[in-house]
């Protein structure tokens, strides 16, 4: 009889999964949710590329107006001398944080350090959930996609006309925003050194090291990012070897 | 410079920009999309979801609003669409500036100038895109080789959480720390700022927790921003 009650309860779930996949609100694994990130993300990545080669290549073909291609490479070789480092740094150094969706979406969107990370970072601790887990990635990726429709869309009304509104704000107020990057990472580096006081401190140590020491201004970041987590590496194996003895 | 001008605004422009910004909305929702359906296999409920994306969206007020007064700077001197599509991916203002700036130079007038030309504009919006085209093609190309990478160390079982999860939060903790400090070093009133906001935010969680108010905890970088301003605004 019992059994018999098993079994139907088994044929029910069964039938109520399927009847949930017709409804459309398929559950898919997070190994899928991993292949499905790498095609979306490509896939829009490489729509803006397109975009970003078509807008100049329509103003000097479609209109005339190119400025040669000797103009074009020493514009852009001055350019790449003070960003080209990063194109290469920063998606490495913040791959351990963002993870594979997070990358796709905080490239595209920008504003990396000051708006993605500090969302996902509030996020995290909001669900009260640890950075580096499966939950913790899914809740960077909806905090940041969040942040990244906010932003575009403030941005929007900004360029649609809301420039004006700003203009109309007293100049002591758009002075004191200067502020809101101190104020974003003294918070956030006093939430994580909550958990890790002893990581804090010697992550701002280090920073302080790197940002006055003579480390070029491009590499900065990666050895902040790197040298912490190697020095919290040692250090949790230090602690697991006393445990041990 | 008004002819340059009409050019930076026209119809094709717009287009172009309106496009790139409906990829970033469109490729936002995807993966809201994508990551609500994962949830329930990872032991997230509905609630904690809400809570993500609501976080995350409070969160991105302070800083949004931050970029885009440094943005209002760009709009006379590249036009609105240009600016809009420059601001809405990677790349922030004061490098967009720099590209604009070196771009126009390299083609013999200065950006914003009465003798900015037209070939002189689109010089700064070829440096401008391939510069930023630069990220786009690294995050596109080698994301997935990064993933790999992390899948090997993810395959030692229950060691490899611990390790990605003190990966992860040093990561983090590092980013910040380094973020900060570049603020900090700007002058005393940065520092002052930041030293508020490093006190007053354990006591914001600590309420948070003390008294069970989870809008407390979602709103925290939002009032953490206000007082980091209000302070900002009396010292200085």
């Amino acid at each position: 009889m019992t059994l018999n009650k098993e079994v139907q309860n088994e044929t029910l779930e069964q039938g109520l999964e399927g009847l949930r996949e017709t409804a459309g609100v398929k559950t898919i694994s997070f190994e899928k949710f991993h292949d499905r990130s790498h095609f979306w993300g490509r896939l829009t990545i490489w729509a803006v590329i397109v975009l970003s080669l078509a807008l100049p290549l329509y103003l000097s073909y479609g209109l005339g107006f190119h400025p040669g291609w000797s103009a074009i490479l020493s514009g852009f070789l001055a350019y790449a001398a003070v960003v080209g480092v990063l194109w290469f740094v920063e998606p490495i150094s913040y791959y351990p944080i963002l993870g594979i969706s997070g990358t796709y979406l905080a490239f595209l969107t920008g504003n990396i350090g000051n708006m993605c990370l500090p969302a996902a970072s509030i996020a995290q601790s909001a669900v009260g959930v640890e950075p580096g887990t499966k939950k913790g990635e899914l809740t960077a990726t909806l905090a940041m996609a969040a942040a990244s429709i906010v932003n575009i869309v403030m941005l929007l009304f900004i360029v649609l006309g809301g420039s004006y509104v700003v203009t109309l704000l007293p100049q002591s107020v758009v002075d004191s925003l200067v502020f809101v990057l101190p104020a974003i990472f003294g918070g956030l580096i006093a939430q994580l050194a909550m958990q890790k006081p002893l990581w804090g401190v010697i992550g701002i140590a280090l920073a302080l090291a790197v940002n006055l020491g003579p480390v070029p201004t491009s590499l900065k970041a990666f050895c902040c990012i790197f040298g912490l987590v190697i020095i919290c590496l040692l250090l949790e194996k230090l602690k697991k070897t006393k445990e041990i003895a | 410079m008004s002819k340059v001008m009409e050019t930076a605004n026209s119809l094709p422009l717009w287009i172009i920009a309106g496009l790139v910004v409906s990829i970033v909305i469109f490729q936002a929702i995807t993966f809201i999309r994508l990551a609500s359906r994962t949830a329930s296999t990872v032991g997230m409920n509905k609630l904690e979801v809400k809570t993500a994306l609501r976080t995350g969206a409070i969160s991105s007020l302070g800083p949004s609003f931050a970029i885009l007064i440094v943005a209002i700077s760009l709009l006379t001197l590249i036009g609105n669409p240009v600016t809009l599509m420059r601001i809405g991916i990677i790349g922030s203002a004061p490098v967009e500036t720099i590209g604009a700036t070196v771009g126009a130079q390299a083609a013999g007038s200065d950006l914003g100038s009465a003798e900015f030309t037209h070939q002189a504009f689109t010089n700064a919006v070829w440096v401008m895109c391939l510069g930023g085209v630069g990220w786009l093609l690294v995050t596109a190309l080698f994301t997935k080789s990064l993933s790999k990478a992390q899948a090997k160390i993810a395959d030692n079982g229950q060691k490899s959480v611990t390790l990605l999860k003190v990966i992860s939060t040093a990561a983090l903790l590092g980013a910040f720390s380094y973020l900060g400090t570049t603020q900090v070093i700007k002058g005393m009133n940065e520092a002052m700022v930041f030293l508020a906001a490093f006190a007053v935010m354990p006591l914001i969680l600590w309420c948070a927790a003390r008294f069970k108010l989870n809008w407390l905890r979602e709103w925290s970088l939002g009032l953490i921003i206000l007082v980091g301003i209000s302070v900002g605004y009396f010292i200085s």
